[in-house]
Order: structure tokens, then sequence, then C-alpha cells
């Protein structure tokens, strides 16, 4: 079955990308690993986080495309979800510092020593456990978007009110986690993280192996989110995101579709968040920021909404972009940012991925100049061309 | 590296490479000791940090017109970590690793120092961290320019309760782990000069809270139990503007109920009219009005440096320029940039500070520093009131909390720890 | 010292008028030696003779404006001209020419010593000619519990005339009796006085002789504050609608031109809180130019920055719809990434040209301070912010409603093409509607500078909760907006008080969350086929 799915869903670009993914998570770790540092192709431990860090972020703007591009969800809170996946990763991660803390508690993590707290209290329970704390990184997102998307699809709230109340969502989480009695550290988080697994979060090798953890993750979620969307659900979606109402007429039950896909991505952003945070080595209430998860949405938009290669190639060029202005241009790298996204909306708007494949086209059409077609469109008429968008939103 | 093999990877492994390529930059023709500035240019904090920036600029300007440093020029690099804590682990990874930096002055927030303090250990390079801040903290790698909790915290208590009287206390905070340290030890210090549970209230607030109304109504209530009141403010730089706005609104005086702060200086004042504030006090170990020749020199040359002379200098500047200072003389002392002979020479190293005196680096690397008292002038500066008599030495573990009693650092051999135990005479914090 | 004030007051009138000013001349100039205490014991000193020419003089002390000539430590007040000081004799206040910077030397004051001259002006004022003066005396006595201070009132309570003032005297009386070691019968109806006023300062006196050794003292304490704390019950309730009253006016504020843009429009418009910020920027920009060329007229700065604000904000909003988002009207939903680049390169523009740091915007005379109705302060800022955004609010309404811009603001958002064929200029409506609702954020700008930060990061603080609004209230229902915004703003202040700041946030959101299911277009929702666009 799956695999039907998949040679329906799998075009020539998404198999390039799974190739290239599975290729980096061997190919970066070793390059890293076993060559010397002189060597010319040598990797240095520095990229291969950094990279780490965007591949991450990639897996997240693929869930987030999930949602957006073929279900019409406009969610402007993905960054909760990826947040309390990481937040599940750094509470086990804090549970292996064990006595290697400043006050040398054995149980209890720093900050609770140092509030005085005597014992653990019951939520952190089982954290000590990897696979117990990886559980909850899916299932802690997984349910509150199972609860949150329970009541909003079913009450049918759309559109624009959906996105606001997610940004509601992830703000009050955002309070929440910041309050220092919640027991999650306050506004500090989670840090001081020792080792993973027994490994050394520190050492080459973790570090390497983390790489090829997301690497592998974001190809894993890629495979999934072709399986569902060329499966016969996916055609639902697709459905309920270019006409809700006559899906719904049809006779499909929308809102147990919507709440599906929903689930899944929310539960693959807390995956990411989970592979995010060994990789920077901390985790904080900033992470829920609203602005965080309009970024998200934002790679999405850059790649190409609703076309799975286009997030993880927008998550990377931006947070690349982001990475290299910060320090090439500190003080105006913000212009240049704030440039890209007019300039992507404007001129791209079926992002970086719509761009390549009218590129093809054209070359197609000039190759076979027996069908004449129009050499450029306006982007108002491309946008004319998608009467989803409409619909969707 | 070069771009030619970048060219043989492909997809990400290309990106990879053009990241480093990209960071690496072009080579510098002469060869540098180079200085990373590692502060928030961008987001909410750059409000404070940006200021830090230029200071740091200034410092390594004035340094290389002097001669630069064992022979060779300074070369700051600057980075924007924008106010997003783990971009400033990021960063400061960048700027050991890639841009390969002798030292870093940086970060503001206890966060973005927490975020950063594990890639510090990792890469074994040097931190300058001139904020006051918690205590609870002393790592190899960082040096606490700024002031701990005894260093500003408990004399301005102690100067509220001998010079004003006062006998109850409101500690008013942001809710993040400066104030919360602060208010805790604050707490357990005034217990133990017999203040009475209910002659306490604490009160915690968001980051950039703005409506004040409710919490400056309850200050009111609080203060009218027929005791001498004073708040204690470790609410954070955006949020105190609205607060003493709405302070000052409600009729609020400081001979009523003073507010001592201290996250409150110059910078924060440039942004209120001091008229209805006059009386309100701040504890730190520097103030712009600190009538000095060192320090008008410095006033002199940051007016000349950022091209305008109505912009003040503060107290985590001041602590930049001691650890600035301090550094060139310990790389001086050793003969080297190199981390582990820097961290061996600077302790003991003494500069002098802007008040007048001299500052010295102590073994848990903290720094030795006057503490001042200052009330807010109409004209936005402070008025010393009172000041310690000698130097008061940075203390990273609190005496007067539970965990951390026992606890002492010393980056001296043999000892080289920064959470000795002295009940059990071990390294490693106070369990087991 | 009780018997020296007596005597003086008895004496100043006899004694010769010369010998007088020379004694009081000496006290004065012996202010500048010594430390705090010192001083203290000066300013006592000088009230003790109970001469009102003193008074200017520790005014001058209490502002920081009395120094001392360092060549012969003789004390004047002081005026600052250019880089020296003008100075003033501090007796007769004649003018004694002026001095460099270095010959004076100021007379430090602290908290203390502040409260000393306080009550030391109080017991001098007492018989001043301005009532208002008086009622600031007496109060100042209530405040200090002055023992010394009741012969004084004694006597100046026989000559008041002004029942207002007498009230305040007695109080001011009944408050020093307290600390006074005086019988018990007068300390009862002292406690009655206190009681009386059933104010916060009444139980803060009242509280501190609830636990003395006198049980009738004791008792009758402890009943005047139960009375004094069921009215402030009642009170503080009144205070947490007033509060909710003022949030919710900041909120519709900061919401309202989001209502035109967003509402209306449907631009889903995140550099929305940049406009606000433009406008308080605006505000800096023409006080600075008041500060420099008329600071006399200073206090109507924001009737000007007003205008100045709708224009900036409206213009920057017109170039934003005409640059930007009119290529835009087929996909809304992506006017939030244009918009939110916009965002940055406008914070980022602001932090270039006026720098990182908070900008100082100053309250006018007008908005500064507060006023009590019974015991509920008001300050002035809040009161006019919820009368502006009253204002502002119903100006909006009456334009979108009944005036032609109005109708063709509405038929172009209701229906693009058949308005177009009406024969509106789409286009120009387009721009214009954007540019009203930005200059509206823009005038917000103005009121918000007057009780938060001026710095680059205003408008990300208001951008969230003004969405919430907007939302919460319907989108594109200006009467939603504005019963969201006093709802969000009450419930909160309401919650407040249990919960704590952050809680009550918390709580306040998952009640829009909650609110939004069980009504899912928000308090109004709009009727029709555009709705589901």
């Amino acid at each position: 079955m799956t695999l039907r799915f998949l040679s329906g869903g799998l075009t020539g670009g998404r198999i390039v990308m799974l190739a290239l993914l599975v290729a980096a998570a061997i190919l970066v770790p070793v390059l890293n690993l076993a060559l010397p540092e002189s060597h010319p192709l040598h990797v240095p431990t520095y990229a291969v986080t950094l990279m780490g860090k965007y591949l991450t972020y990639a897996l997240l703007a693929l869930a987030l495309d999930l949602v957006w591009g073929y279900c019409g969800i406009l969610s402007l809170g993905h960054a909760a979800f990826f947040a309390l996946g990481g937040y599940a990763m750094g509470m086990y991660l804090m549970r292996q510092i064990g006595t290697r803390g400043v006050y040398g508690d054995p149980v209890l993590p720093d900050f609770m020593v140092f509030l005085n707290w005597q014992e653990l209290p019951w939520y952190w329970y089982g954290f000590d456990a990897f696979p117990f704390a990886m559980l909850i990184a899916l299932a802690a997102p997984g349910l509150l978007a199972f609860i949150f998307g329970w009541f909003a699809f079913r009450s049918r709230v759309t559109g624009v009110y959906l996105s606001i109340i997610t940004q509601a969502m992830t703000y009050a989480l955002l309070l929440a986690f910041f309050r220092n009695d919640m027991g999650f550290g306050g506004n500090n988080g989670l840090t001081d993280f020792k080792d993973i697994l027994g490994f050394d979060i520190q050492s080459d090798a973790t570090r390497a192996g983390l790489f090829a953890a997301s690497a592998l993750a974001l190809a894993g979620g890629l495979v999934i989110a072709v399986a569902i969307t060329a499966s016969k659900l996916g055609k639902v979606l697709i459905a309920v995101r270019d006409a809700e109402s006559r899906t719904r007429f049809l006779g499909y039950r929308v809102e147990h579709y919507k709440l599906f896909v929903w689930t899944v991505s929310a539960m693959m952003a807390g995956l990411a968040g989970a592979l995010y945070v060994p990789q920077v080595g901390i985790i904080n209430p900033g992470e829920f920021a609203p602005a965080n998860s309009i970024e998200a949405v934002i790679w999405v938009a850059v790649g190409g909404r609703g076309t799975l290669v286009g997030p993880i190639i927008g998550a990377v060029l931006v947070n690349f972009a982001k990475s290299w202005f910060t320090a090439a241009l500190p003080e105006f790298w913000l212009f240049a940012l704030g440039g890209l996204f007019v300039f992507v909306t404007l001129f791209l708007p079926k992002g970086i991925v719509g761009l390549a494949k009218s590129a093809v086209q054209r070359l197609r059409r000039m190759r076979e100049p027996q069908t004449p077609g129009r050499e450029t469109k306006t982007p108002r008429e491309m946008a004319a061309a998608r009467p989803s968008e409409q619909a969707a939103e | 590296m070069t771009v030619k093999h970048t060219k043989s990877l492909s997809g990400l492994a290309l990106a990879a490479m053009l990241a480093s390529t990209a960071f690496t930059g072009v080579q510098a023709q002469e060869e540098t000791i180079k200085v990373g500035i590692l502060h928030s240019l961008s987001g909410t904090m750059a409000i404070s940090e940006t200021t830090l920036k230029d200071a740091m600029l200034m410092l390594i300007e004035e340094q290389n017109k002097k001669g630069g440093l064992l022979g060779k020029k300074l070369e700051a690099v600057v980075v924007d970590p924008a106010s997003d804590w783990p971009l400033f682990a990021e960063k400061a990874r960048e700027l050991i690793e890639v841009n390969g930096v002798s030292a870093v002055f940086g970060c503001w927030t206890s966060v973005s120092r927490k975020s950063v303090l594990p890639v510090f250990e990792e890469l074994n390079s040097l931190l300058f961290y001139p904020v006051q801040y918690e205590g609870e903290e002393s790592q190899r790698n960082v040096f606490y320019t700024g002031a701990a909790p005894n260093q500003q915290a408990i004399p301005a208590v102690d100067y509220l309760m001998n010079e004003e009287g006062v006998e109850r206390w409101v500690l008013a905070g942001t809710d993040y782990v400066y104030p919360r340290t602060t208010n805790k030890i604050l707490e357990a210090y005034l217990k133990s000069k017999g203040v009475a549970d209910e002659d306490i209230m604490i009160n915690y607030t968001p980051f950039g809270h703005s409506d004040w109304q409710t919490i400056v109504s309850d200050i009111k209530t609080f203060g009218s139990a027929g005791k001498k009141t004073a708040v204690v403010s470790t609410i954070n730089g955006d949020a105190n503007v609205p607060f003493y706005k709405e302070l000052g609104n409600a009729g609020i005086k400081a001979e009523d109920i003073p507010v001592v702060a201290f996250s409150v200086g110059e910078e924060e004042l440039a942004g209120l009219d001091t008229g209805p504030l006059v009386g309100h006090l701040a504890a730190w170990n520097y103030f712009q009005s600190v009538d000095t020749e060192v320090n008008a020199e410095f006033i002199d040359a940051w007016h000349a440096y950022i091209g305008d002379d109505t912009r003040v200098t503060n107290d985590p500047m001041e602590a930049h320029f001691i650890g600035f200072n301090m550094w060139v003389k310990a790389v001086e002392k050793a003969g080297t940039t190199d981390p582990d002979a820097v961290i061996d020479s600077i302790i003991g190293v003494t500069v002098p500070n802007l008040t007048g005196g001299y500052s010295a680096m102590m073994p848990n690397h903290h720094i030795t520093k006057p503490v001042l008292i200052g009330e807010i002038q109409d004209d936005g500066q402070f008025e010393t009131v009172w000041e310690t008599s000698g130097l008061v030495v940075g203390d990273a573990w609190s005496d007067y909390l539970e965990g951390s009693k026992d606890l002492i650092a010393d980056w001296r051999a043999p000892m080289s720890c920064g959470n000795f135990n002295t009940a059990t005479g071990k390294c490693g914090g106070s369990g087991s | 010292m009780l018997a020296l004030t007596l005597l003086c007051a008895v004496f100043a009138g006899t004694v010769q008028a010369q010998s007088a000013d020379d004694d009081l001349r000496a006290r004065l100039n012996a202010l500048a030696s010594g430390g705090f205490d010192e001083t203290q014991r000066q300013i006592d000193a000088i009230a003790a003779t109970g001469d009102p020419r003193a008074a200017p003089a520790l005014e001058a002390l209490s502002e920081g404006d009395l120094y001392f000539r360092q060549s012969d430590t003789a004390v004047f007040i002081v005026r600052k001209e250019g880089s020296g000081y003008r100075l003033q004799d501090p007796l007769t206040l004649e003018d004694t020419g002026t001095a460099g910077r270095r010959e004076v030397k100021k007379i430090r004051v602290n908290n203390r010593l502040r409260r000393a001259i306080r009550t030391a002006l109080g017991t001098l004022t007492l018989r001043a000619p301005d009532p208002a003066a008086r009622i600031e005396a007496a109060d100042a006595i209530f405040k200090a519990q002055d023992v010394d201070s009741i012969e004084p009132l004694d006597a100046a309570l026989a000559a008041e005339t002004d029942t207002d003032v007498a009230r305040h005297m007695r109080e001011a009386r009944a408050a020093a009796v307290l600390a006074s070691d005086r019988p018990t019968q007068d300390k009862l109806e002292a406690i009655a006085t206190i009681a009386a006023r059933g104010d916060r300062d009444a139980r803060s006196l009242l509280t501190g002789i609830s636990n003395g050794p006198d049980t009738a003292l004791h008792e009758a304490a402890n009943a005047a504050i139960a009375k004094v704390e069921r009215v402030q019950g009642l009170w503080d309730t009144a205070r947490n609608i007033w509060f909710g009253l003022s949030l919710g006016s900041v909120l519709l504020l900061a919401a309202i031109g989001l209502a035109i843009t967003f509402g209306v429009m449907g631009v889903i418009n995140m550099a929305h809180g940049e406009m606000v910020m433009l406008g308080a920027y605006t505000t800096f920009v023409v006080q600075s130019l008041f500060r420099t060329a008329a600071p006399e007229y200073f206090d109507y700065s924001l009737i000007v920055a007003l205008p100045a604000a709708f224009l900036v904000a409206g213009l920057v909003g017109i170039a934003i719809e005409r640059g930007i988002i009119r290529f835009l009207h087929d996909r809304p939903l992506e006017t939030l990434l244009a918009t939110w680049g916009v965002s940055l390169i406008l914070q980022q523009s602001v932090r270039t040209i006026f720098g990182p740091t908070n900008q100082e915007v100053g309250n006018p005379s007008f908005m500064s301070g507060a006023f009590e109705i019974g015991q509920l302060t008001i300050t002035y800022n809040r009161l006019w912010i919820v009368v502006f955004a009253l204002v502002v609010f119903t100006v909006l309404l009456v334009a979108m409603k009944a005036t032609r811009f109005g109708l063709y603001v509405r038929a172009v958002t209701q229906n693009r093409r058949m308005s177009a064929s009406m024969g509106i200029r789409t286009p120009l409506v387009d721009a214009l509607t954007f540019g009203l609702g930005s200059g509206i954020a823009g005038i917000a700008g103005v009121a918000l500078s007057q009780i938060d930060n001026v710095s680059p990061n205003l408008g990300q603080s208001y951008i969230i909760d003004s969405f919430m609004v907007v939302v919460f209230g319907g989108v594109g229902n200006l009467w939603g907006t504005l019963l969201g915004a006093f709802t969000l703003g009450i419930a909160n202040k309401f919650l407040e008080p249990v919960a704590g700041a952050v809680l009550a946030k918390i709580l306040v959101l998952v009640f829009i969350i909650l609110f939004i299911q069980k009504r899912p277009r928000g308090l109004f929702a709009l009727k029709g086929r555009a709705v589901d666009a």
C-alpha cells in the first residue's frame, strides 16, 4: 500500500531530496570524523551542528507544509509543538546530568535546588528513560494538537480565526513556561546538558550522530508526508483546502481528516524539537514566541507551499541567510531579511520550487515550439491560476 | 578551504561548505588579535546591549591607538545574536571556532550567559560578562565583571534599613532567575535581620510588562500598614519605563515609599522624565556622575566616539572597561593570548576602575568593586548618597542561600574548582 | 524643642527683626556644613524658629537648588544659567549675581532629609495665605505625625475659616495626637476623626496603634480598621473596573487601526505595531522640536503630534499599500509574510536612525499627576487616554458609517468588482483605507508614548494583543473591537489581583481560545456571503 502511495507521490525532486538527505546523513559525519582537520574536504564540527539545526527547522517546515500546503490550515503556533518536543528532550537531558550540576544534587536539576524544591515534581518522573522521553516528545505535542484540533475543527473555526487562536495558544504556552513555578526552569529554560544516551553531548562523534539522526528523521518525515499526500486521504485533504464546504456536502467528515493531519504534523514538529535541543544545547520559553511560528510559515512560503520539498529548501536557505547575515551585516541584516520576505512574496508567489518548476516548463516549451505558451505571467495571473488559494483562506 | 573544493560536493554538504567559507571571510592581510563582541543588536535586548557593543569598539580602538597588544593590532569581530538565546550559543561557537577570537566580551541576560557557557567550556575560550547577575555560578572560562548580589543588593537594603528606617519591604521583579535569586537572598537576609514574614511582599511580572496599575496600587496598599515601606525593584529593562511613569503619576513619592532598583541605570532613565522620580534610588558600582578624573576622561572619550554628547554612560560599560583592561594586562603578563595562560595570569590583576579606585580579579573570577547608592536627580543622573568605605569582593555563592552557603570558588591550582564544598571538602556542589 | 517653638511663636513679633534675621541666616548657612545627620539637626532647628521666611530656602534645599559658596560657606538659592549659576539670597530672595560652576557646591539631600523638610515646611506654612498651601502643610504633618505641630495646629485651627482646610488640619492634629503621649480620651477622639477619612492612610495610621499596650485604644483602632476595610472592599472593585477600562482603552487604541487594515480590508498586517511605533517616534520628534524651539508651549506638543503622527504613519501606510499590498489582493494570507518583512525593515530603520535606546517622551502638565474620587486614584494620563480612545473610536465610526468615503470603503471590501463597475476608483479607496488604518495606529502611538517605552520594540509588544482584540470582537466590526478591548481589559484586571499578572494573561488567552470555539467568528460576526471568502 504504502509503496504504491509513494510511487504516486515520489516525483523527481522528492527522490533527489531523499537521496541527498540519506547521502548527507552518511557523508557529512564521515567527512567530519574520518578526515583530518587540515584536509580540504573536512567538514568542521561547527558546520555539522549548524546544518543539523537547519535540518530540524526543515522538519518543522515540512510539518507545517503538511497542514498549510495540503489542508489549508495556516498555523501560527507550530513552534509550540516544536518547543514541547524540545522540552521533553530537554527534561531527559536534564535528568542525565546527575550529580554533575553545580549543586551536585543527584536527583533535582540545578534550578529546582535553587528554588528550594525538595522533590521532583510528578511530571518529571520517567524522564530519565530515553524511550519514555521520546514517547512524550511525540505524545505531548500530539495530544495538545488533538485536543486543540478536536474542539477547533468541530466548531468549524477556520481561516484567520484559526490562525489567530493558534497564535494565542503558543503565546499562552510561552507565558506558562516562562513562570518559574511551572517547574520547567522559567526563562532560563533547560541547559548545561552533559550527555545523551551515555555519549558526551559535546563530542564531535555525538554531534555527527545527531546530524545524521536529523537528516534521517527529515527523510522519514518526507516519506510519511509523501505517503499521506499521495494517498486517497491526501486527495480529500486537498479537497478540504480548496472547497471545505463542498467536501463536507459530499459526505466527508472534514473535521476527522483535518484532525488526523493536524495531529501528525504536530508530532512531526515535536520530533524536530527533540532533535533540535541537544544540538543547540538549550531549550527555553523563547521557542514558543509567536515570531518563531511566523518565521516557520515564512520558510514554507519561501521554499514553496504545498510542495513538501520546497519548505525543506526554504528552511535551510532562510536560516543559512540568517546565520550569514547576522555575522556579515550585524547592523543591517534585518533589512536584508525583511527585504527577502517582501521580495519572495511579490515576485516568487510559488516560492523557489515554483520558480524552478516554471523555469523547467519554460525550457520544455522552448524545446517544443509547436505548443507556444505565454512566456511570462504576472504575479496576479499566477495567483488567479490557483483558485485553491482563496478558498483555503 | 577554497571555493574549488566546495564545488566538488553537492546539496546540503555544499551548504555546509558555503557556510564555513562565508564565515571565514577574507583572510586579514596583517596578523591581528581578534576580540569577539557578542551583544544583541536587534530584538528585545538591543536596547541595552547595543551601547555595550559601541563601548567595546571604543575600548579596542583606544587600545590600538596605544599600540595594540603584544605588538599586534586588535581586531573586533561583531556578531548579532538577535536576543535569541540559542543563537547566542551558535554565535559564540562561530566567534571561537570560525573567527578564532582570543576572548569574547558579551551577553546581558542570564539565559544568554547560560546558553553560551557550555560552548566556552568545550572550546576553552574566555568570556567577560559585564552585567550584574544572580551569582550562584563560577565557571573557569568566564569572568564576571558585573556585580554579584552581595555587591549590589545587600548594601542597598542595609542603606534603606539604617538610613531610612525601612521596616516593610516589597520585592518586585521580573520573573526570571536574577530577580528570583536576588529576592531569595534578600528575603533570607531580611529575615536574619528580624523582619517578619508579613512585612515582605514578593511580586513577579512578565518581561516587558506594561500595565502597572494594579501592582502600583498594591504597593500603595502594602505601604499603608503603618510602617515605613520601601520597594526593592529587580524589574528588568523595558518594563521600568511604564513602571516609573505609573509610579510618578500615582503620586508615590520617594519620601513616602522609596524604590531602590538594581537594573535601572542612566540608560534606562534616558527614556523618562525624572522630575517626579527624584529621590528614588539605585545601587550600582558606578554612576556617570562620579566626580573623578578618570571618569571624566572616559565620558569625554565616549562622547567623542559616539558623536553625541547627550549619550550617557552606565555601570555595565564600566564593567567592560575594567574587564577589557584586565584582559589586556593579563595577556601582557602571560605574553600570549592562550586562554589557559590568561586564566592563570589574570587572577590578581588590578586595574583602575572609573570611581577612583582599583578593581582586582579574584580567584573566584569575580572582581572587587565599591558599592554606590544613588538617588535619581531631575536631570536623569544619579547622585551618590552613600558608598561603601572600601571595596567589596564579589561572592559567587551566596552565604544566605541554603544550597550554596558552603560553596566557594577558587580557580587557582591546586583547587581549581568553581563549586568547592567546604563542608565535605570536595569539588562538585553540595550534594552527597 | 516644644518650648522653643512656643517661645518663638510668642516672641516672633516682639523681638527685633534684625536679630531674628541674623539668627535665621546663621542657621541657614549652617546647613552647608556636615553630613546628612548634621543637616537634619539644622533643618529641625530652622523649623523650630517657626519663621515662614525660611520656607523658600527649605523648599530649594528639598529640590536640590540650595548651594553654598566654597569661599565663605554662604548659602544661596541657585538657578542654572549658562555654564554657571545665578544666585539668590535665601531670605530676601534678592538677586545677588552669578557664580561659576566650581565656585558653589550643592548641599546634598536624601529622602530622609526631604521628609524632614516636608514636615518642617508643614509647620512653617500652616498660616500661608493660599488655602492649598495650608492643606499641603496639614497633610505633611498628617504623614509625619509630627507631635511638635499640635500646638501650632491648634493655633492655626482657631484662626482657620475655610472648612476644608480645617478638616485637613483636624485630621493632621489627630494623627499627631496618636503619636503623642496624650491621654487615652484624646486619642479615642483622634481615632474617630481618622476613621472618618476611611482611606489607606487612615488604615496605615490605625494599624500602627492597633497593637499598642492600651486595650481601649486597641479595640477602638481595630473597630475603626474593620470599618475602613469594608469601605475599601467596595473601592477595590471600583478600582479594578477603572483599571480594566484603562487597560481596555489602551488595547482599543492599539487595535483600532488594525480593525481597519485587518478587520475591514482583510490584510493580515503584521506591520501594524510598527505604525504605532512610528506614531510614538513622531511624538518624540515633535517634542524635541518644541523643547528646542518653544519650550514654553511644550504642553501643546501633543496637539501638534497627533496630526503629524497621523500623516507620517498614514503616508507610510499608503506607501506600503501601493508598493506591496495591492499586488496581494487575491492572496490575503500572503500579506502576512510581506508585512512581516516590512515590520522588520521598519524596526531596523528606526533603530538605525534614532538608536536602539529608549527615547524620552514627556507628559504635558495636563497629563501628569492624579486626582482622587473618594479613594480611587485616577491618574490624568490614564483618564485622557480613555477619553481619547473613545473619541478616536467615535470619529472612526462616523467616518465609516456616515461619510461617502466610508460608504466606498465598505462597498469595495464587500465586492470589489461591483464597486469598480459602479465607478468607484477602487485602487484609490484601497490606498486611502490602508492609510486611514495606519494613520489611526499612528495617533494611537502618540497616546501610548505617554505610558510606555518609546523604543524600536514598542510595536512588537502590542501586535499580538491587537490581533486578539480584533478577532475576539469579530473581524470587520468596529463595535466588536470596542467591546472586545474593554472585555479583555476588565477581565484581565479582575484576574490579576487573584492570579498574578502572568497567570491572568494566560487565563485571558485560554478564554479567547475557548470563546472562539463557541463563536467561531468572534463576538459580532459579519453575516452574509462575504464572510466565507
